[in-house]
């Protein structure tokens, strides 16, 4: 647990980077502290492992004040990674993640040894990356090296300070999934510094949003800040769709999904056109005998055809946007209904086998099921806030 | 007038080197000596001289003029100067280029010092670096190619300036120089020349060698002498 007990870091100047921080950092979870340039995120983080010094107020790990430590051996205990990876360009990657082995007393064989395991778990190849310089790396690989090497000591405490704003999307959306991987094995305190919103819902169990001036503006999941954003400032920070956005935190299983419109491709069309009128359903899924999507039919032109033809020889639409309900958010269900030509997507399971397909009616009520049932959890007294 | 003499009488005597090697021998080493000892005694004053202006930033611009200074100041002058107090044995030109060899060094060392960028400083700090041992095992050691560039330069200039020695009656290449003019006899200045090159040549490829196995991380990787001067072009 870090704990920030009244913290206002103000500079000679004048300038005001913290003012009077009040803010708990429980232990194995992932903080994540977002806000515009200047709002005294980064200044908050190097005051953990005291590169910076509070000028009032103190900052506690596991209940002892951070100022009472020798700073050098605290922060041995403290993995760091920066944005600018801050490697030695006179290391190899494994002596660059070696090194808070070595500066504790570890043995060079030993640490090394140590490095080569980080490697892996980072996903870095030993045999061919362990004896390269920095510079003959990738950003996302520096950025490993980066991760791998403030984990070396096995600290039960991580800063990132931007860790991932200098590599490009697909690179950055990459290292946030193997953070979050990472931590599910890990479970280290992780706090993370960002100015990127997304980032911020994507990685963090918690997100605390600063305002300029170095003040506290909101500290929630990242599910209750779009869904309850505490004022103005916070709502504007977050952006205009966090309606949308946060409906990717919850899963497409609470979808009540239609099976009576599925029918296997050996129906006769009479048949079929009687279940769609049946179901109010103007588009029938197709499957095979292995219960795989084959396309959609149109009840409407069903009718035209011979009554006894089956639907296997009918003119179908394609298949459109899947979905897993097991695995994937409302957000993704609803993205693959709204992309698909019939308004209508198909749930699938692991096995790409047909669950039932979705309509706007279905999801509409999924999203306001479970909109309510987040309310009532974040609010279980019922007042309002 | 030396050059019209020269002309009249220009050819190359080959035979005079084998003849001469027990005097050709102990002068090249004797300079060797003089182009080294000054910049390697300069580069132990430089770098805790360089260390202090990069910890104590108003320290170097008034430890820049000074060295700029003593490098304007002629060396014959300054040997004569030093005849007073030191005679005229080695130290009396030892000391002047050595005192040239920091001008040159403790700019670089500096420089150097300075090219270890903000973010790997950051990063040594906060994972637990006490200052002397981020300055031995991270700072110094990347320093390490924009110091050895200017002992090239310390080294070379000490090794041709170490000939003026002569003058003064210290052994070097120089006495070549000065004993061919005398007898009218250019052989002599040739073999002077030609060994003063040499033994600068040589040794900066020694430097140079020692810079790739010293820091083979920088191999096909940019190092500029300086900051200042490491992007003249803009938009890289």
């Amino acid at each position: 647990m870090i704990t920030f007990d009244g913290v206002t870091k103000r500079y000679p100047d004048g300038t005001v980077a913290v003012d009077s921080l009040n803010l708990d950092i429980p232990d194995g979870k992932i903080m994540v502290l977002v806000g515009p340039s200047g709002c005294g995120k980064t200044t908050t983080l190097r005051m953990i492992n005291r590169l910076v010094e509070p000028s009032a107020g103190r900052v506690l790990l596991d209940g002892r004040d951070v100022a009472d430590a020798n700073p050098s051996r605290l922060r041995r205990g403290i993995g760091y990674v920066i944005q600018q990876t801050g490697l030695f360009p006179h290391r190899t990657v494994e002596d660059n993640i070696a090194t808070v082995p070595m500066l504790t007393g570890r043995k060079k064989a030993d640490a090394r040894a140590r490095a080569r395991e980080l490697m892996e778990l980072v996903g870095l190849d030993p045999p061919t990356m362990a004896r390269r310089y920095p510079h003959q790396l990738s950003g996302g690989q520096q950025q490993r090296v980066g991760v791998a090497r403030a984990l070396a000591a096995d600290p039960p405490v991580l800063l990132m300070d931007e860790p991932f704003s200098a590599v490009d999307p697909i690179v950055r959306a990459a290292l946030q999934d193997e953070l979050i991987g990472l931590q599910a094995r890990l479970h280290k305190t992780v706090v993370l510094v960002t100015h990127d919103v997304e980032e911020a819902i994507k990685v963090g169990d918690l997100v605390a949003v600063f305002r300029p001036g170095g003040r506290l503006a909101q500290v929630d999941s990242p599910e209750r800040l779009l869904g309850a954003p505490a004022d103005d400032y916070v709502r504007d920070f977050v952006g205009f769709d966090r309606g949308i956005r946060r409906l990717s935190f919850f899963r497409a299983v609470s979808l009540d999904l239609a099976t009576d419109s599925v029918l296997p491709a050996a129906t006769t069309l009479a048949d079929a056109i009687t279940v769609g009128k049946r179901a109010g359903e103007p588009w029938l899924l197709v499957v095979g005998g292995d219960r795989k999507p084959l396309g959609w039919a149109a009840v409407a032109d069903l009718e035209s055809g011979p009554p006894d033809a089956t639907l296997a020889g009918a003119d179908l639409a394609p298949v459109g946007h899947t979905f897993r309900p097991e695995a994937d958010s409302l957000r993704a269900a609803l993205d693959a209904t709204l992309l698909s030509r019939t308004e209508r997507a198909v749930g699938v399971d692991d096995g790409g086998q047909v669950l039932g397909t979705t309509s706007y009616e279905r999801l509409r009520d999924a999203i306001r099921a479970a909109e309510e049932a987040a309310d009532r959890a974040a609010d279980p007294v019922g007042g309002g806030r | 007038m030396l050059r019209i003499r020269l002309a009249g009488d220009a050819d190359m005597q080959w035979s005079w080197i084998p003849q001469n090697w027990s005097i050709i021998w102990p002068y090249t080493l004797d300079n060797l000596l003089l182009g080294l000892v000054p910049p390697l005694i300069g580069l132990v004053i430089a770098l805790p001289v360089g260390i202090a202006c990069v910890a104590r930033r108003w320290l170097y611009p008034p430890v820049l003029s000074l060295s700029s200074a003593i490098y304007a100041l002629p060396s014959l002058a300054l040997f004569v100067v030093l005849i007073a107090y030191t005679g005229l044995g080695n130290l009396t030109v030892i000391i002047p280029l050595t005192l040239f060899s920091l001008c040159v060094l403790i700019p670089n060392v500096v420089d150097g010092l300075r090219s270890v960028s903000e973010p790997v400083r950051q990063a040594a700090t906060a994972m637990g670096f006490t200052q002397v041992r981020r300055l031995v095992q991270v700072e110094l050691p990347l320093a390490v190619p924009v110091v050895i560039a200017g002992l090239r330069v310390a080294v070379v200039s000490s090794i041709s300036l170490a000939s003026l020695g002569q003058l003064i009656g210290v052994s070097s290449l120089g006495y070549f120089f000065i004993d061919g003019l005398q007898r009218d006899f250019p052989t002599e200045i040739y073999v002077g020349l030609a060994l003063t090159i040499l033994l600068a040549v040589l040794c900066d490829v020694i430097l140079v060698v020692s810079r790739a196995l010293l820091t083979p991380w920088a191999r096909g990787r940019r190092i500029g002498p300086s900051p200042r001067l490491a992007w003249p072009v803009a938009g890289r």
